[in-house]
């Protein structure tokens, strides 16, 4: 059908467990046996570190310390190694069935690649995209992707540092890439950005890179 | 299933610049199999359990060969895929029902799973892709291979495409 952007249901969880949020995502996953129910989950979560589906270089040895600092650990089904989520941090989980777009995670990651870079540069920061996916500003990165695809269905996403206290990073290898920092839109625009004033950003980006239409419940 | 019904919704961005890579899969395979036997006869030998490969519409192969099946993914999946960084694959001995989830492939930060093609009981992984998990881009038809399983239900092989109903398939989807 030429020309018919598909109708994308924007969901604002607000500040939700990381576990709710995995919760949320099935019920959203499972919306679309019956039919097109295209979703992008926003929220925020309290502090937690997660895991992707390679769990060999995060033995429970290692995880365990984590638990000390206050955060939660979680191993999830998606790509990508290990990373932190936090207040500050907006989180964006798209749940797309792929048939209605272009049925290629590696096209899917670029085109949420290319949405974050282009909501940094209307927030006024110049982010790139590397060999290494996620987005990043110089040798830093400001945010993290990893994702997950059943049945051309994706779930988890992305998360960008907005005003994210950075020190939680400190305790990791951020998906194990050594040498590299990371950082937020506040420290690279050297004023409190804040989730809030982000979130439009990304979704009129969003609705730019994949040519739809994003609808709110009221 | 859902799923075939949203394939006429597919948008108009869709860059029809698959094809390539199908045939140069196809093209790769045939080369390989000359310098490894001389013939075709590999594909097409004269024992009756041993079939030319079969795929699946979610891009996966299945090769028979004294009643067991090798399975891979197809050139359009590996490269719709980018490159993979890791292959989660199942225990040998699992029994899997066809369309169970067997495993996942990562590439680009992206966990995508596999699904089985038949039903059967696991009997081989190839442990190479834990070294070397990029075989499955670079040869996806031979070294890439993903498991083996025995085929309880042989009818469900002869369900799948052939080749030329594959290429078929795959050129439906660029439209």
């Amino acid at each position: 059908m030429q020309g018919s952007r598909p109708l994308v249901r924007v969901v604002r969880l607000g500040l939700v467990s990381y576990q709710e949020g995995l919760r949320l995502q099935q019920v959203y996953v499972d919306r679309h046996r019956s039919g097109p129910a295209h979703s992008l989950l926003l929220c925020e979560h309290p502090p937690v570190y997660t895991t992707g589906i390679r769990h060999q270089p995060y033995p429970a040895s290692r995880l365990d310390p984590l638990r000390l600092l206050g955060a939660e650990v979680h191993r999830a089904n998606r790509g990508g190694l290990i990373t932190f989520h936090g207040p500050g941090q907006l989180v964006c989980y798209p749940v797309l069935d792929l048939s209605g777009f272009r049925k290629s995670v590696r096209w899917y990651v670029a085109q949420l690649e290319k949405t974050v870079v282009s909501a940094c540069g209307s927030l006024g920061v110049t982010a790139t995209t590397s060999p290494h996916t996620g987005v990043w500003v110089g040798d830093n990165k400001i945010c993290a992707m990893g994702i997950h695809c059943g049945r051309y269905v994706t779930s988890h996403g992305l998360a960008l540092n907005c005003n994210t206290d950075l020190s939680w990073f400190s305790h990791i290898v951020p998906c194990g890439i050594e040498g590299k920092g990371v950082t937020s839109l506040s420290r690279e625009l050297r004023r409190d950005v804040s989730v809030h004033e982000a979130t439009p950003h990304l979704l009129a980006a969003f609705g730019e890179h994949f040519h739809c239409e994003l609808s709110e419940d009221a | 299933m859902a799923m075939r019904a949203t394939l006429r919704c597919l948008s108009a961005n869709f860059s029809p610049r698959l094809p390539l890579l199908s045939s140069a899969g196809r093209d790769n395979r045939a080369a390989r199999l000359r310098w490894v036997s001389g013939t075709r006869r590999t594909f097409s030998s004269c024992s009756v359990l041993s079939t030319a490969l079969k795929f699946t519409e979610k891009h996966e192969w299945v090769q028979v060969e004294g009643g067991i099946g090798t399975v891979g993914i197809s050139s359009y999946a590996q490269d719709a895929l980018g490159d993979v960084v890791y292959c989660g694959l199942p225990e040998v001995g699992q029994r899997l029902e066809q369309m169970d989830e067997f495993g996942a492939l990562e590439s680009v930060k992206a966990a995508s799973e596999l699904y089985s093609p038949l039903t059967g009981e696991v009997t081989a992984i190839n442990t190479q892709l834990a070294e070397n998990p990029g075989l499955v881009n670079k040869d996806c038809y031979a070294e890439g291979w993903l498991i083996k399983m025995t085929i309880e239900k042989p009818e469900e092989v002869d369900a799948l495409m052939d080749q030329a109903a594959y290429d078929k398939f795959i050129k439906s989807l660029e439209e």
